[in-house]
């Protein structure tokens, strides 16, 4: 009798095939695939690009600034990168469908931009980076933030060092 | 005459897979196979059967890095898949090298030597994701063919 259960069930449940590409496919939310940069809270410290196994990532100088690049084709999902980035600017993404045609080998770029600013002390021109604020303490206000974030890295430490502390 | 074009139809419904190894270590296979052989992955849907024959094969998939010692057995089986075929690289490896880039032991990327048609980049690249590669291998070989 056990094979007609078997014979029930499987005529109730339906094949296990998954649909896709015919059909949409399961995806994990927290499935590993392809990278993304936020250029916005990039602090600039390249820690990515020395954690990484594959030297899938890349900086960059230019006189717009510093770039990013993340070559996907080289990028094995590790996940290094979002593990040490102290800002969190670089996020793994669920997205897993990165087959292409071979002319396009070289378009499969993650690219992004910090681009220079200058300094509203002193004038000098730094990089739009975010600035390193995790132990400040009391926390910056935005006020603070947005402040701190127009000032090059000496300004900076000049800033936090001369700002008022509430006792 | 008439005959011909009714042979392409029929023709076009089943390209048949063929798998090579250029020094891969193993985890690309080990989801081609699953693409394969599995039920829930089943690529038999899309008309395709792995063979054990490279003269029988319409669709290449490549994994590894063509390192230097495999290198003469893989450009010699490439040789022997009758034209039209299609080139699919699963893998980082056989498209930039990956972890494996810069090795002294390392050909990659190996479209220097074979050409490529379809990249699937991951390490490895999810069942899912070589069926859309080899889905879009099929639609470039009812192209040539």
């Amino acid at each position: 009798m056990n094979f007609l259960t078997i014979f029930a069930r499987n005529l109730k449940q339906g094949p296990q095939t998954e649909a896709f590409p015919l059909g949409p496919a399961f995806t994990p939310d927290r499935l590993r695939g392809r990278i993304e940069f936020k250029a916005e809270s990039c602090e600039g410290c390249r820690i990515c690009e020395r954690v990484c196994p594959a030297n899938a990532i890349r900086f960059a100088k230019t006189p717009d600034g510093m770039t990013f690049d993340c070559w996907h084709n080289t990028c094995v999902f590790c996940g290094n990168c979002e593990f040490y980035c102290p800002t969190d600017a670089i996020h793994q993404t669920n997205d897993w469908d990165l087959s292409h045609a071979n002319v396009d080998k070289f378009d499969m770029v993650e690219h992004g931009l910090i681009p220079n600013q200058k300094c509203a002390d002193c004038g000098a021109t730094a990089l739009n980076t975010a600035p390193m604020v995790k132990n400040a303490k009391p926390p910056l206000s935005a006020e603070e933030y947005t402040e701190l974030r127009a000032r090059c890295p000496k300004c900076r430490a000049k800033y936090l060092k001369n700002r008022k502390v509430p006792a | 005459m008439g005959l011909i074009p009714d042979f392409k139809k029929i023709a076009t419904r089943s390209p048949w897979i063929y798998r090579i190894n250029a020094g891969s270590c193993n985890g690309c296979d080990v989801e081609m196979a699953t693409t394969a052989l599995i039920p829930r992955y089943d690529i038999e849907r899309l008309g395709c059967q792995y063979c054990g024959s490279p003269k029988h094969a319409d669709i290449v998939l490549i994994s590894g890095p063509l390192t230097v010692r495999v290198k003469d057995a893989v450009l010699r089986m490439y040789e022997e898949i009758p034209d039209p075929k299609v080139t699919v690289a699963v893998g980082v490896c056989p498209i930039s090298g990956g972890i494996f880039r810069e090795s002294y032991a390392v050909l990659a990327p190996i479209d220097q030597y074979i050409p490529i048609d379809v990249n699937v980049p991951g390490c490895p690249p999810r069942p899912q994701a070589i069926i859309a590669g080899v889905a879009r291998a099929i639609d470039i070989w009812r192209e040539r063919l």
